[in-house]
């Protein structure tokens, strides 16, 4: 197997791997927050059966009673007749926690209440977040040629100069990326969900595709939802492909403000890329073997992302 | 070191992944090179960027804030005096209650929560959640891209504005973090370089110390930038330990799910509680970033070593055997020899000199300190130094048994395969 297909098959199995990890936080999860859950169910309930019983009203059992209904609000068990029944920690919903969690996105909207499943939220976000980035990466790297560099040189090839082509090859992609990721997205929610509006769409796509997440807006959380798991199924890949758009664009626009001299210019590190064999680099850098013997010129030589001779410096002492 | 590529600054987050670490000193030489004098120069012309660009993100903030509230605080108030009039309502009506006015209250409730306000307790004395430093507050989450979402705005124009702002925050303090990524790194660079050179005297192989150091960075930053603020957030919010760490490892990832935020309860705060936390979030997100991309580091050298690590072992092993028992043969051969000379030599000396000074005590030669290297060629070389620069009359004593001292033929093949092993 040549090595372009030996990368192709690492970069697979590095997204199998990634989605394994994802259902393997989904069921931890699951398992650690729904008894959880359910209990805080049946002390809404009971709450509810207890002021119900009263005849009478007093400022003080109402003061209660509000306290208790908002703290179970901000976890997302509504005391409502109407709410729906699923749980926030079924297995779509939990995958679905995970991923803002490893993306870190961090909608807030369902929160570990247990201990347990906050500790084990900080270990799972430790070691994902830095993963997650690796994936993407990985993708990135990946799709920088068929997207990028192609391109450019097919703008160059019929006429351009280098430094306009990259210009309108960026704003192309840029286009592209808002028409597909955020225009379209919108429509969609605004159709689906119920109560959002276009502009709603659009202040959600956005808010997540940065990454903020301010969990005001999240998709699939409304009560009688249809098609639930796989709804919020398709809102993760929908996530995890736009984050990768935009790490093309950032990248891309470096790329192109190395090209017109703006990085220098700051004084801002460069893109470290050669665009020569950039589509050849394998997403777990080969070559970083011979790095590893020039321990101390290893600062001023050109970096590409893959390579990391710092620790296996140290394990080769 | 500032050569090194860091593509993909405008996005906060990618600093973590795309990059050489940042603050990664483990590539940087012990020695100083003639590099390290542009490396200062650039450092220093760096941070009056980095001055600068601090200035602007935080004015953008204050700028920011301003319009969050202005445009906020209205809608705000509006949907406060409205629950306030549904409650006393309530109140007034509360001989026998009915599960229907039960539900509409409940839902009332719930809308004001989404509105950010908080219809229990007594709303008179309730901050406003979009004041002027609770607005920055929350324009420092969105463009740090946190997110805690405990208020969010509601309006369409404060949407709208949301967006434009993260549009051009985000990279601007994507540039900034950069920056103080840098700063530290320079910081730290040069305490470790200090505490290098202080183990250099001390024999012990580059790979510890570089993991030493890497280890004493992850510790004293985890003590400054986790331990620290996780008990001052237990001592002031009231939090319990986990929830205090649980905040501060879902903050610096830049998660920020909201349900704890520094600085979001009903408590009374000092006035500059606030602005310190977010300059706590500031440098220790670019912590954070370093730890990060140091983990996906390994996690990128587990899954190559796992790869390189069997072919490699074995070649290792056998190049490493034969290259051991031939320098044992070889320099056990020579080193008997020489010292048979100079035992000769010394011998002779020793006799000149008594009978010429008329008293035995004899010269003290002093042993030079020499640093190990794994270096099979150099230490060939330095055998040699070691057994021409003896002084014969002393006792025969080791050091540690790295290197010769003193001799007689037996002793010297012990300390050669000492140190050969």
């Amino acid at each position: 197997m040549n090595s372009v297909g030996k990368s192709w098959l690492l970069l697979t199995g590095l997204i199998v791997f990634y989605i394994i990890y994802l259902l393997f936080g989904a069921l931890v999860f699951s398992s650690i927050e729904r008894p959880v859950e359910e209990q805080l169910r049946r002390d809404m309930d009971a709450l509810k059966q207890e002021f119900l019983n009263q005849s009478c009203v007093s400022a003080a059992s109402l003061e209660n009673f509000l306290v208790r209904v908002l703290t179970a609000n901000k976890y997302g068990v509504s005391v409502l007749r109407n709410s729906s029944v699923t749980s926030n920690w079924d297995l779509a919903s939990s995958m679905f926690f995970a991923n803002t969690l490893v993306t870190t996105v961090g909608y807030g909207h369902t929160t570990p209440l247990s201990d347990t499943g906050k500790a084990f939220s900080i270990v799972y976000a430790l070691i994902g977040v830095p993963f997650t980035m690796l994936v993407l990466t990985a993708c990135v790297q990946r799709i920088m040629y068929p997207l990028v560099i192609a391109p450019v040189c097919l703008l160059q090839r019929s006429g351009l100069e280098p430094r306009p082509a990259t210009v309108v090859h960026f704003v192309l992609l840029l286009v592209l990326v808002v028409l597909c990721f955020f225009l379209m997205p919108a429509a969609v929610f605004s159709v689906v969900e119920v109560s959002w509006s276009f502009l709603d769409g659009l202040y959600f796509s956005f808010i997540s595709l940065c990454t903020i997440g301010l969990g005001d807006f999240v998709p699939g959380t409304q009560p009688g939802q249809k098609y639930r798991p796989l709804y919020q199924v398709a809102v993760m890949v929908y996530l995890f492909v736009g984050l990768m758009m935009m790490y093309l664009l950032l990248r891309t626009f470096h790329k192109m403000s190395d090209l017109h001299g703006l990085t220098s210019f700051l004084q801002l590190p460069r893109c470290e890329d050669s665009d020569v064999d950039e589509d050849r680099e394998p997403i777990v850098d080969e070559d970083s073997r011979t790095a590893n013997h020039v321990t101390e010129k290893t600062a001023s030589r050109h970096l590409d992302p893959a390579s990391q001779p710092s620790y296996n410096t140290i394990n080769k002492g | 070191r500032h050569v090194m590529a860091a593509p993909d600054l405008l996005d906060p987050k990618s600093a973590t992944h795309n990059t050489k670490p940042r603050l990664s000193f483990s590539t940087k030489p012990i020695t100083l090179t003639p590099r390290e004098e542009s490396e200062v120069v650039a450092t220093v012309m760096k941070w009056k960027t980095v001055t600068a660009i601090f200035l602007l993100v935080v004015l953008y903030l204050v700028m920011g804030a301003a319009v969050f509230r202005s445009l906020e605080q209205p809608h705000e108030s509006a949907q406060r005096l409205a629950i306030l009039s549904q409650k006393l309502e309530f109140l007034s009506r509360h001989s026998c209650v009915n599960q229907s006015q039960l539900e509409e209250l409940v839902k009332q409730v719930v809308s004001a929560i989404r509105s950010g306000v908080n219809p229990a307790g007594t709303l008179t004395n309730h901050s406003s959640l979009w004041d002027l430093s609770s607005a920055f507050f929350f324009a420092g989450t969105v463009i740090t891209t946190i997110g805690f979402g405990n208020t969010s705005p509601h309006t369409e124009g404060g949407r709208i504005f949301c967006i434009v702002y993260a549009l051009l925050g985000i990279p601007l303090f994507g540039f900034l973090l950069a920056g103080v990524g840098d700063q530290l790194g320079t910081i730290f660079g040069k305490g470790i370089a200090k505490v290098e050179k202080m183990f250099v005297h001390w024999d012990i192989s580059q790979t510890k110390i570089r993991v030493i150091s890497t280890l004493l960075f992850v510790l004293f930053g985890c003590l400054l930038f986790v331990a620290l603020p996780a008990a001052i957030f237990k001592h002031i919010e009231g939090w319990s330990a986990l929830e205090s760490l649980y905040f501060v490892v879902i903050t610096l990832t830049t998660i920020g799910f909201g349900d704890f935020v520094a600085g979001g309860s009903e408590i009374e705060y000092l006035d500059y509680y606030k602005p310190v936390v977010w300059f706590w979030i500031l440098v220790g997100l670019a912590y954070f970033a370093a730890i990060l991309s140091m983990i996906g580091d390994w996690l990128r050298v587990i899954s190559k070593r796992t790869k390189e690590e069997v072919g490699e072992i074995r070649a290792h092993a056998a190049e490493w055997t034969a290259n051991v028992s031939a320098e044992f043969k070889e320099t056990r051969r020579r080193v008997s020899v020489e010292i048979y000379d100079k035992f000769q030599r010394a011998a002779s000396i020793k006799r000149k000199l008594s009978s010429e000074l008329g008293f035995s005590p004899a010269p003290e030669l002093t042993l030079p300190r020499r640093t190990v290297s794994v270096n099979f060629n150099d230490e060939r070389d330095k055998i040699e130094r070691d057994a021409g620069l003896q002084g014969l009359t002393t006792p025969l004593t080791r050091n540690s048994g790295l290197y010769m001292n003193g001799l007689d033929p037996e002793r010297g093949d012990i300390s050669i395969i000492e140190h050969l092993k």
